[in-house]
């Protein structure tokens, strides 16, 4: 269970970037947040993460997120960054996967079982042994997905998991995730990616949240999404409201 | 590809020669090592005119880039950054030392000459056995040994980042350098102007990136104890290689073998 209450924070003084922001996330559930360029998705990511802090608590299982805690918390949940070129740093995509199991105490033998099972499930075995610098954006996705999926989390966080993917990618991934019983929390501008994998949406606007409910309902919403420089998503794009 | 992305590429090319199999790349990493350091200071440690003892010690290396089927080539290719630098270091001797040494015939050769051409070799020797060591050795596997050979966690892992941050500091060089190309088509080089926001910008960026990838690590759990490549125990085969390498360079070192062997022709 994750939550958020009354978080404010800033990078730079008299610059908010998230302003009394609370929401509550339970166990099992499948939430996307999105929001134009810049609205903060990013930012709650790493202050759920102990990566940035701010005002206001934010806690995961009762836990609140501060220096003491970060051990315990990290371990439960799996971020896949923005960035897959920041998120892999082992020379090949083999060891970046096996890179949180040793950590976490499993036997080597475990982790590479592990590492296989996520591979096979997502398809990629053939990147096993391939190196990081020598592939390309998207298979570099793909193993960073992979990577954190290698790590058994309670959560799993995403940061733009479909951006650079091709479609066929991008459906392996939509299949993934929705096949994950974790709790999932996902930032996407692929609306139609988080219409097949959320049930609730968090619309995130000028620092506050513009809108908390159910998927289908806020994505179906032409006037909210514009008001909030958002468009439908394409499939609904032809519909009259 | 651009020369930074070229750079880049070969130093990713480096872990790939070092994950290939061969005799040198199954040893122990710590015999690897450990013989290497030794190698390096048998080297440096002749006098600055004894071109005569040192030219035997060209054998060691030349011989395991056969063992090891890398070729030569590919070292001096990876190097030809380097070495012309280390090469300028002894340049200015002959200069300097101008004394007559020895005569070929009669051709007097300076004090300078030899001095110079000992310290190219010299450095030509020591780059070619670190080369050896990376290549037959991937990064993880030497930190692992340092960490058995009791060397500071804190110095080991800092050694594991810099290897790595080097990596990205070169990718977003490549990628600065690129964009910067992109706009300026036509100029050789980055304009002078440039050249501080470009560097300062290179900084920030490799330093936001470090820090990313840093936070990627503390997020898989990552505690300053790294998990290293799981290398195997130090075996008979290892131990009689690295006995079998320190008695090659003491020998080397204390029987003139060049001379006994011109003696045997000249005489
Ligand atoms: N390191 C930083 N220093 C200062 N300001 C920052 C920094 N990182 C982000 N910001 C600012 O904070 C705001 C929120 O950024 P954030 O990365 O959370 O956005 P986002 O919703 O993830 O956007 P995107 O959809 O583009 O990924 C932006 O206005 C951004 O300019
Ligand atoms: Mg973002």
């Amino acid at each position: 269970m994750i939550a958020f209450e009354h978080v404010s924070f800033a990078y730079e003084k008299g610059r908010p970037v998230l302003n009394d922001i609370s929401f509550r996330i339970e166990d099992g559930e499948a939430v996307g947040l999105i929001g134009a360029n810049g609205a903060g998705k990013s930012t709650i990511m790493k202050l759920l993460l102990g990566l940035l802090s701010g005002e206001g608590k934010i806690t995961v299982d009762g836990d609140e997120v501060k220096k003491e805690n970060l051990a315990k918390i990290r371990r439960k949940l799996g971020f896949v960054l923005q960035n897959s070129d920041n998120q892999m740093f082992m020379p090949t995509v083999y060891e970046d996967m096996i890179f949180a199991p040793l950590n976490y105490g499993m036997s080597r033998e475990e982790a590479d079982r592990r590492v296989d099972e996520v591979l096979d499930r997502l398809g990629l075995q053939e990147l096993k042994h391939r190196h990081n610098h020598k592939i390309s954006g998207g298979e570099k996705r793909m193993a960073a997905i992979a990577t954190i999926l290698a790590m058994d989390p309670a959560a799993v966080l995403m940061d733009e998991p479909s951006a650079a993917l091709d479609p066929y990618n991008r459906r392996i991934v939509i299949n993934t995730i929705r096949d994950l019983k974790q709790l999932k929390l996902i930032t996407s501008h692929d609306l139609d990616m988080i219409l097949d994998t959320c049930d609730r949406v968090i619309l995130l606007s000028g620092g506050r949240i513009a809108a908390d409910g159910q998927a289908d309902v806020i994505l179906h919403d032409r006037a909210l999404l514009e008001a909030n420089r958002m468009e439908l998503p394409f499939r609904f794009a032809g519909e009259k409201q | 590809m651009n020369k930074m992305e070229k750079a880049l590429h070969e130093l990713g090319e480096m872990d790939e020669l070092a994950a290939r199999s061969s005799p040198i790349h199954r040893l122990h990493p710590a015999a690897k090592l450990l013989s290497t350091i030794a190698y390096i200071i048998v080297v440096v440690s002749y006098h600055k005119y004894d071109l005569n003892g040192l030219i035997p010690h060209c054998l060691w290396p030349i011989l395991l880039f056969q063992v090891s089927g890398i070729e030569l080539r590919t070292c001096f290719y990876k190097l030809r950054i380097v070495l012309p630098l280390v090469m300028a270091v002894g340049l200015f001797n002959p200069l300097f030392d101008r004394a007559p040494l020895l005569y070929l015939g009669n051709v007097a050769v300076s004090g300078g000459v030899v001095s110079m051409l000992t310290l190219m070799l010299k450095g030509v020797l020591c780059l070619m056995a670190s080369f050896l060591l990376m290549a037959t050795t991937p990064i993880d596997a030497l930190c692992a040994a340092l960490r058995r050979l009791h060397v500071p966690a804190m110095l080991v892992t800092l050694l594991l980042l810099t290897y790595r941050y080097v990596g990205v500091m070169t990718e977003e060089l490549a990628i600065m350098t690129d964009a910067y190309h992109l706009r300026a088509p036509g100029q050789k080089g980055i304009h002078v102007s440039a050249w501080g926001s470009f560097l300062g910008q290179l900084l920030l960026r490799s330093m936001d990136r470090a820090q990313e990838l840093y936070s990627s690590m503390m997020l898989r759990g990552y505690h300053e104890h790294f998990h290293y490549a799981d290398i195997p125990r130090f075996s008979l085969r290892d131990g009689l290689y690295l006995l079998g390498c320190l008695a090659f360079f003491l020998l080397l070192r204390l029987v003139p073998v060049a001379q006994l062997l011109g003696g045997l022709f000249v005489r």
